[in-house]
């Protein structure tokens, strides 16, 4: 087996998506200076109401609709506690992710009769896409073309993230309200109207990320089958600075790791190893880049 | 009796938290078709129905408590030590591995590798508040990615070099204690062990600590006012590393405790999966991080854990249930939390002396 080649590439790209979405979404969060520690939970509950979706209505579109709507309704509760009821966005964070685990389980049992996992063959997964020109181009048409929707919808949306942040005029208002939320207010901007709509675009990305990880890559519902994808989303975040280009560079490193490690497995090296490397990266990069409105704030805000 | 007042208002908030959680349970229950009464009623079985479920009830309460009081002390001092589930881990391979080739008689074998868990944990948790302190790196997302280092480095360990072979399946984990070694049951054929009592004894310490010393006032200092700590001339950083040192220590000791007192051997993911970590930090959260408070989440939290336990053996109902009684009685108190923080500060707007 070879270590590097193009396959490699390819699966990297599907390992980054769900990651890449996720991200996205704690971005968008973080800009408006609150820490979504519940990506976790919210992937997990976008993964499982893709499946019911898909189960119930029988169209991919609408299962995605409905993985989105789900995870904003959950991302709802999580801005109404933080923003509304002023409660610690970081245990807010954390009892979400619980939430999320316990109600899914739970919910599968309810809903499907079944424990542990849910798989249906009669139920159809995301569609390959093929792009028209690129397919033909013999080694691009291998890495780029025949992946799922939701993966080009991904980095459509990086981009378009991009743009908003740094092109538009409620991206500028929403960066205002992230780096200072007070002079923001004097402006007169609508603070907690913007830092709900992020939460709430979050919840979308979420779910997005969640049917990508049920319906795009296997096809079935596992208990917990985030598997700390939404933690390594944080943390591909805060190596990309929570900016839309570094986060997908940073998302791109931690999948091409995620597909070294499986392909590794045919060697007889150790997988802990190439698992721990984004950490120990993200460690080092932390020493080199430093979030200058963060370091000050950090300390008050975790109280 | 003003102190009498002051003790039912800390306690109404997570009464009622308490309250709204059993309730979305019944809540969830009903929506499974089960008997609401009937699976409460089984859940209070399996957590305290029998000596054998109670005494299994605070063996599990034991490594969420010393967690929590861990975390207690961190957070008193306004730092958020997100690492307790790699600080344990961390704390209890290198137990283990103590406790397995030290060449020494059994108690001398336990007793280091309990010294060497909690001063593994306790650097390992120390390194993070060294990174924010020295260069400024965020304790809330080093403390975070240790996790997974912590518990990839400890699954390496027991899954190549220090993999028990002797069995014929090949499962990550190192060999079993010697039988000297093992920390003593309180009850023969029971699963609480003499760990239960190095956490209540924490608990008093920490209490002392935080009530009646310097430290303590210090850190209590820091936590609610750091320019008044730093005005009051309080070495910010060395408060700040002392209770990372000893948050990550307690959390070592809760994870050698564990391996020397239930499992005897470190199983990979025999801490991570039932959630101690993260079970403490609501412990903590719940108590409003006061150590006589933990003994008694920690005890509830455990309680709703095996309860659910008991309820999946014996109902239609999924364990799972105890994960959401858990995230809504959090969500509810720490909406609390910052409603106190907010009321105190208007009083101090209004009036210039203190209500406490």
């Amino acid at each position: 087996m070879e270590l590097l080649d193009l396959s490699l590439i390819s699966s990297t790209i599907r390992m980054v998506t769900p990651i890449l979405l996720a991200a996205l979404g704690g971005a968008l969060c973080t800009r408006v200076g609150i820490f979504n520690v519940g990506l976790e939970g919210l992937v997990l509950v976008g993964a499982f109401s893709a499946i019911v979706g898909n189960h119930f209505t029988g169209s991919l579109f609408l299962a995605i609709l409905f993985a989105a709507l789900i995870c904003v309704l959950f991302s709802l509760l999580f801005a109404y506690m933080t923003i509304g009821l002023k409660a610690n966005e970081i245990v807010v964070g954390v009892a979400i992710n619980f939430l999320a685990l316990g109600l899914t389980t739970f919910a599968l049992r309810a809903i499907f009769g079944v424990k542990g996992a849910f798989y249906d063959k009669e139920m159809a997964g995301l569609p390959k896409l093929d792009i028209p020109v690129i397919k033909d181009i013999p080694v691009l048409g291998d890495i780029f073309s025949g992946h799922s929707p939701l993966v080009y919808l991904a980095f459509i949306a990086a981009i378009l993230l991009y743009l908003f942040f740094y092109r538009t005029v409620t991206g500028f208002r929403v960066l205002a309200v992230g780096m200072n939320p007070v002079a923001a207010r004097s402006l007169g901007l609508k603070v907690t109207g913007l830092q709900v709509l992020a939460i709430t675009m979050c919840g979308v990305l979420c779910g997005l990320a969640g049917a990508q990880l049920s319906l795009g890559q296997v096809t079935m519902f596992t208990e917990g089958m985030t598997a700390g994808r939404g933690f390594i989303a944080l943390v591909a975040m805060m190596m990309g600075q929570s900016h839309p280009l570094g986060i997908l560079a940073s998302s791109f490193l931690f999948g091409l790791m995620d597909a070294i490690s499986i392909r590794l497995q045919g060697f007889s090296l150790p997988t802990q190893f190439t698992s721990m490397l984004p950490y120990l990266l993200t460690i080092v990069a932390m020493f080199f880049v430093k979030e200058k409105n963060r370091a000050g704030g950090n300390q008050q805000s975790s109280r | 009796m003003a102190a009498v007042r002051e003790l039912c208002k800390s306690l109404v908030q997570p009464i009622l938290a308490v309250m709204i959680g059993l309730l979305t349970g019944a809540v969830v229950i009903a929506a499974v078709g089960e008997s609401v009464v009937g699976t409460y009623q089984e859940m209070w079985k399996g957590a305290f129905g029998s000596f054998y479920f109670f005494t299994s009830t605070m063996a599990r309460a034991t490594p969420i408590m010393l967690i929590a009081l861990g975390l207690a002390l961190a957070f008193r001092a306004g730092v958020f030590n997100m690492g307790a589930e790699g600080q344990m881990v961390l704390g209890a391979i290198s137990a283990t591995l103590v406790a397995i080739y030290l060449p020494a008689p059994g108690i001398v074998k336990m007793l280091v590798g309990i010294i060497v868990g909690i001063t593994v944990g306790g650097l390992w948790s120390l390194l993070a508040g060294y990174m924010e302190a020295k260069f400024r790196i965020p304790l809330l997302i080093s403390t975070l990615l240790f996790n997974y280092i912590a518990v990839l480095f400890a699954s390496y360990l027991v899954s190549d070099p220090f993999q028990d072979r002797t069995g014929s399946a090949a499962l990550a984990q190192t060999v079993m204690l010697d039988k000297s070694a093992w920390l003593p049951k309180l009850f023969a054929g029971m699963s609480v062990h003499a760990g239960f009592f190095f956490a209540i004894a924490a608990a008093l310490l920490l209490f002392w600590v935080i009530r009646f010393t310097p430290f303590g006032y210090e850190v209590k200092m820091l936590g609610q006012n750091p320019l008044f700590a730093r005005y009051g001339g309080i070495n910010q950083i060395k408060v700040m590393l002392t209770g990372m040192f000893a948050s990550g220590g307690l959390a070592g000791l809760a994870g050698t405790v564990e391996v020397l007192g239930s499992h005897y051997r470190f199983v990979d993911g025999a801490l991570t999966v039932p959630n101690f970590a993260w079970t403490g930090m609501m412990a903590t959260l719940l108590a409003n991080s006061n150590p006589i408070g933990i003994i008694f989440t920690s005890i509830l939290l455990a309680a709703f854990q095996t309860g659910a336990m008991g309820v999946e053996r014996n109902t239609e109902v999924p364990l799972e249930v105890a994960s959401v009684i858990q995230a809504v009685l959090i969500l509810f108190i720490s909406a609390k939390f910052s409603y106190d923080w907010w009321k105190k500060r208007k009083v101090k707007g209004g009036e210039s002396h203190g209500a406490a």
